[in-house]
C-alpha cells in the first residue's frame, strides 16, 4: 500500500474529493505509460473496460496510448451486473449480463479496467468471461481507484490511487463523459 | 426416388466450377424466360421450407420467390425464434422433422458452421443463407454472376473490396469464388475490419493465392487521381494495388499498373461494432469521384445492399453502379441453383461429400472451439466440438481446426496416451502428432498441471536439485496454517478446498495442523477443475460439502500462471457464493499471468519458465514426514528425437 489515504472522521462530514480532475487525468497518464513500459510498447495489447466507468476509463488509456505515438488499441467492454434480478435489492454476486469484444484475444496481453477495486468480486466474474473467449497470454488489471477489504485474492498491475475508506463510507469515481466532470470522492453511501 | 439431388450447398466450395458455370447458363436462360412472361412449371410439385433463425429481407424473399417462378411451393415459418427453437429443440432434430414436409431446405442460421449441422442431419439437400460471420453462398453465385455478365468473364479481373471485411460473409464466399476463377483482389477494410486470417490460410493452403491490402486513404487518394503514389518504391504493397496478378510477388516495379474492374463495397455492421473499432465516419464513403479516374472509369460498384451512407445516392444513375441488378439477379441465379439440383438428382450421381475424419482424443476433457459463435457451443451435447488439423504458422503451437466453423485452436502441449508422457509441443513433433492421430493415441493440454493431473510425465526432464527438504516443507506447512489463524478472525467460518492432487493433499495436512491449533477442525474438499461431474467433493469423511457464505481458503501446491486458480474459483462459484476466498500457496514461483495474489505463501521461490517445481508430499496422518521435498528441473529442452512413439 502506496500513498494510503485514511478518512477517519469522515463518517458523517461532507463527502472528500480524494482526487481532483488534474489528478484524476494525471493518474490515467501514468496508468497508459505504465502499461506501455511493462508491455513494451503496445502492439500485443487489447483492453477491456468493465461496463460503465470501467469502459469510459479503458477509452480514456486507448487515448493516452494513442497519442504517445502508439498504435490503435482495440477495447472492449464487459457488462458486469453486481445486482440481483430477483427485485429484492440485495447485492448478488456479480455476473455478467452483456459483451462487446469484437476482436480476437488469442495470444493478446488483456488489460481489465475498472474504476474502484473493492471485494475483487467484479473482476473474478470478468476474469471467467475473459478466459471464455479464448486463450489470452494474460490479464494485467487497471484500476483508478483500489479501496483494499479484498474477498477474494485479487491484485491490481496499475493503481491510480490507494485509498482506504472507512467501512459504510463509498468511493465515487466521477468521469466528465458521464458525470459532468473528473473527480474521485469519498462519502456517504447516499451521497453522490 | 427424390427429384432433387442430396447435394448440399453450405459453401461456395461445394459447387465445382462446372456446376457455377451450369449456373450461369441455367440463370440467363431463365432471366430470358422471366422477362419474357414465360410460365415456368420446372419444379411444379416441388416444396422448399425456409428455415431463417434471423431476420433477412431479400435473400428470403428472393428464395421465395425463385421456387414460385419455378412452379414450385414455400412453405416457412414466420419466426423460427417464436417456435420450436425457442421451446429448445435442437438444429438437427427441427431439419429432420421440416424435411418431411418439404423436398428442401433453405437455412439462414446466426451461429458459425450451423448450416454444415443442417446438412449433415437433414435427409433432403440444404442451402445456406448464411450462417453467422461465414459464408452465403448464393449471393456470391449473384454476385459472381453480375461481375461476369458486365464484365464478360471472371479470370484477370481486378476487384477492390472496400470496408467489413471481417464479419461480412458475403465478402468471405466471394473472396474464396474470385481467387477460384483467377481474378486479382485488393483488400480495402475499415480499420480493424481486416480479412479473418483462418481465411487467408486457406486461400494459401487451398489456391496457393494470396491478395494486397491498402489503406482506406491510399484508395482514397487513388479516388482523387493521385497516381503517382502507388509507384513509390519504398511502398511495395501499394505498387501491388495494380499487378497483373494480385499478388505481392515479384511485381517489377517498372510494369505498368492495370486498371480496377470493380469496386464491392459492403455495409457497415453497425450490430456488430464497438464504440472505438470504427465509427460511421471513418467508413468507407463511395461517391461518382471514385470513378473518375483514368484507372477506374472501366469499373463497375456493386454492394450486397441494403446500403447505409457508403454509397452516395448520385451514383444510382451512373451505369457502373450495378448493385441493383444485383439485387435483382437474386432471383434468376437461385431459381438456377435449385434447377441445377433437379439436374443432378436425374444424373444420381452425387452423394454427400466425404468430411475429413475427425481427430479422436484421449484424455479427458476433449478441447472444444474457441469461437463463441461456433455453432457447438450451442447445440448441446448431441454435437461434439470437432476437429482436424490446422495449418498455424506459429512452430511452437499445435493448430487444430474446428469441423464446423473453421476457427482454429492452438494447443500447446500434446501427449502420447501410450507412453503417457506429455510433450510443449514444437514443430520437430508434428510428424509424430500426425502419427498419434492415426493411432488414436493423440492426447491435447491446456496446461503442464492438467497433463500432469491426466497422469502423463514429462517426455524428458533436465537434472533435478531439492529446492526443499523434508524440514522445510514442514517448517512452510506450518507456517501456512499460521499466517491462516492470525489472519481469520473465526476459525469456524472457514472451509478449506484444495486443488487436486497435491493441493488437496496439502489442503489435510493444513487442516490437522490448524485443528490441533485451534481446536476447530475445518470441513475440507478437494476440487478438480478438469472433472465437471464431480469438480468439489468432500474428503474429510463428511457427506456434503457447502461453499454458501464460507471463507473459503484455497489450497495449492504451487502457483504459476495463476490460470488454475481461476478455474478453480469459477468451480466454487458454480456451487455458491462465498463470503470470501483465501489463496494458500506452499510455493509461489512468479510470472503470473493473472491478477491473482495468494493470501498465504510457504516459499517464494523464483524459476525459470521451462523449469517445473516438483512436490511431493506425505500423506496427511502419516508419522514420518521422509516424502516430503520438493524438486526442481528443467523440461525445456529441445526435442530433436522424440522416442515415445515407439
Amino acid at each position: 500500500m502506496q500513498s494510503g489515504f485514511f478518512l477517519g472522521v469522515a463518517m458523517s462530514a461532507a463527502p472528500i474529493v480524494a482526487l481532483d480532475a488534474a489528478q484524476v487525468g494525471r493518474s490515467i497518464k501514468r496508468i497508459a505509460m505504465e502499461i506501455a513500459e511493462r508491455n513494451g510498447g503496445a502492439d500485443n495489447i487489447v483492453l477491456v473496460g468493465i461496463v460503465r466507468r470501467g469502459a469510459t476509463l479503458a477509452e480514456r488509456i486507448a487515448d493516452e496510448l494513442r497519442a504517445n505515438g502508439r498504435r490503435e488499441v482495440p477495447v472492449g467492454t464487459l457488462d458486469i451486473s453486481s445486482y440481483r434480478d430477483d427485485g429484492k435489492g440485495l447485492p448478488g454476486d456479480p455476473r455478467l449480463i452483456g459483451r462487446d469484444i469484437p476482436f480476437s484475444l488469442d495470444a493478446k496481453r488483456v488489460v481489465l479496467v475498472d474504476d474502484v477495486l473493492y471485494t475483487g468480486r467484479t473482476v473474478r466474474a470478468a476474469l471467467d468471461a475473459i478466459s471464455d473467449l479464448g486463450r489470452a497470454e494474460s490479464v494485467q488489471l487497471a484500476v483508478l481507484v483500489d479501496r483494499g477489504e479484498r474477498e477474494l485474492p485479487i491484485r491490481a498491475d496499475y493503481v491510480g490511487k490507494n485509498i482506504q475508506a472507512p467501512h459504510g463510507q463509498r468511493v465515487y469515481v466521477r468521469l466528465t463523459e458521464i458525470d459532468g466532470a473528473d473527480a474521485v470522492v469519498v462519502g456517504n453511501a447516499n451521497v453522490k | 426416388m427424390s427429384r432433387l439431388a442430396k447435394f448440399d450447398v453450405v459453401s461456395i466450395e461445394d459447387l465445382e466450377t462446372s456446376d457455377i458455370e451450369r449456373v450461369f447458363a441455367l440463370a440467363d436462360s431463365f432471366a430470358a424466360q422471366l422477362a419474357q412472361g414465360d410460365q415456368i412449371t420446372t419444379a411444379a410439385g416441388l416444396i422448399m421450407a425456409t428455415l431463417f433463425y434471423e431476420p433477412s429481407t431479400r435473400t428470403r424473399l428472393s428464395f421465395e420467390s425463385s421456387m414460385h417462378r419455378l412452379g414450385g411451393a414455400v412453405i416457412s415459418s414466420a419466426d423460427m425464434h417464436a417456435s420450436s427453437a425457442a421451446k429448445g429443440e435442437s438444429l438437427a432434430d427441427t431439419v429432420r422433422v421440416v424435411s418431411g414436409y418439404a423436398d428442401l431446405i433453405v437455412l439462414r442460421h446466426p451461429h458459425d458452421g450451423a448450416a454444415r449441422v443442417a446438412a449433415e442431419y437433414a435427409p433432403c439437400p440444404v442451402l445456406n443463407a448464411g450462417d453467422g460471420s461465414r459464408e452465403h453462398p448464393t449471393q456470391t453465385l449473384c454476385d459472381l454472376y453480375i461481375l461476369r455478365k458486365k464484365k464478360g468473364h471472371l479470370k484477370g479481373l481486378t476487384v477492390a473490396l472496400c470496408g467489413d471485411l471481417k464479419f461480412g460473409r458475403t465478402v468471405h464466399s466471394l473472396i474464396y469464388a474470385l481467387a477460384r476463377f483467377g481474378a486479382n483482389i485488393v483488400a480495402v477494410p475499415t480499420s480493424g475490419m481486416d480479412v479473418p486470417d483462418y481465411v487467408l490460410k486457406r486461400l494459401a493452403a487451398e489456391r496457393n493465392y494470396s491478395f494486397s491490402t491498402v489503406t482506406m486513404d491510399e484508395l482514397k487518394s487513388l479516388a482523387g487521381g493521385l497516381d503517382a503514389l502507388y509507384l513509390t518504391p519504398s511502398a511495395p504493397h501499394q505498387m501491388a494495388l495494380f499487378t497483373g496478378d494480385g499478388a505481392l510477388r515479384n511485381f517489377p516495379a517498372a510494369e505498368p499498373p492495370a486498371a480496377l474492374d470493380a469496386f464491392y463495397v459492403t455495409r457497415l455492421q453497425k450490430e456488430r461494432m464497438s464504440g472505438k473499432e470504427a465509427g460511421p465516419a471513418q467508413y468507407v464513403r463511395f461517391d461518382a469521384r471514385a470513378l473518375r479516374t483514368s484507372r477506374t472509369q472501366e469499373a463497375v460498384v456493386m454492394h450486397p445492399l441494403p446500403r447505409l451512407g457508403e454509397l452516395a445516392y448520385e451514383l444510382d444513375a451512373d451505369p457502373r453502379a450495378v448493385y441493383f441488378e444485383q439485387a435483382a439477379a437474386g432471383v434468376p441465379v437461385r431459381m438456377a441453383l435449385i434447377a441445377l439440383l433437379m439436374e443432378k438428382a436425374a444424373a444420381a450421381s452425387v452423394g454427400p461429400r466425404p468430411m475429413a475424419e475427425a481427430i479422436r482424443f484421449k484424455a479427458e476433457p476433449p478441447p472444444r472451439c474457441s469461437n463463441l459463435n461456433c455453432v457447438t457451443r450451442f447445440e448441446g451435447a448431441y454435437l461434439a466440438p470437432r476437429f482436424t488439423l490446422g495449418r498455424s504458422m506459429d512452430a511452437t503451437v499445435l493448430a487444430l481446426k474446428c469441423g464446423l466453423c473453421e476457427r482454429e485452436l492452438k494447443i500447446e502441449y500434446v501427449g502420447h496416451a501410450r507412453s503417457h508422457r506429455y510433450y510443449h509441443f514444437d514443430e520437430n513433433l508434428q510428424g509424430y502428432v500426425r502419427q498419434w492421430i492415426e493411432e488414436g493415441s493423440l492426447a491435447v493440454f491446456d496446461s503442464v498441471k492438467q497433463a500432469e493431473e491426466a497422469g502423463y510425465e514429462p517426455y524428458r526432464r533436465g537434472p533435478q536439485r531439492e529446492i526443499m527438504n523434508e524440514e522445510e516443507v514442514v517448517g512452510a506447512i506450518e507456517s501456512l496454517a499460521d499466517q491462516v489463524i492470525a489472519d481469520v478472525p473465526d476459525i469456524s467460518a472457514v472451509s478449506i478446498v484444495g486443488v487436486v492432487s497435491h493441493g488437496a493433499m496439502l489442503a489435510l495436512r493444513l487442516r490437522g495442523l490448524i485443528g490441533s491449533k485451534t481446536k476447530v477442525l475445518p470441513p475440507c474438499a478437494a476440487l478438480d477443475a478438469y472433472k465437471p461431474a464431480d469438480a468439489l467433493h468432500p474428503i474429510d469423511g463428511a457427506e456434503n460439502f457447502n461453499v454458501e457464505d464460507r471463507t473459503i481458503i484455497l489450497v495449492d501446491d504451487v502457483i504459476n500462471s495463476g490460470w488454475t486458480v481461476q478455474r478453480a474459483m469459477a468451480t466454487i462459484w458454480q456451487r455458491g457464493r462465498p463470503a470470501a476466498v483465501k489463496l494458500a500457496v506452499l510455493i509461489d514461483r512468479g510470472h503470473r499471468a493473472v491478477p491473482i495474489r495468494p493470501n498465504y505463501v510457504g516459499k517464494n521461490i523464483p524459476t525459470s519458465r521451462g523449469e517445473r517445481v516438483q512436490v511431493r508430499l506425505a500423506a496427511a496422518g502419516t508419522e514420518s514426514k521422509s516424502h516430503d521435498r520438493v524438486m526442481i528441473y528443467s523440461i525445456v529442452e529441445p526435442l530433436k528425437e522424440p522416442e515415445a512413439a515407439h
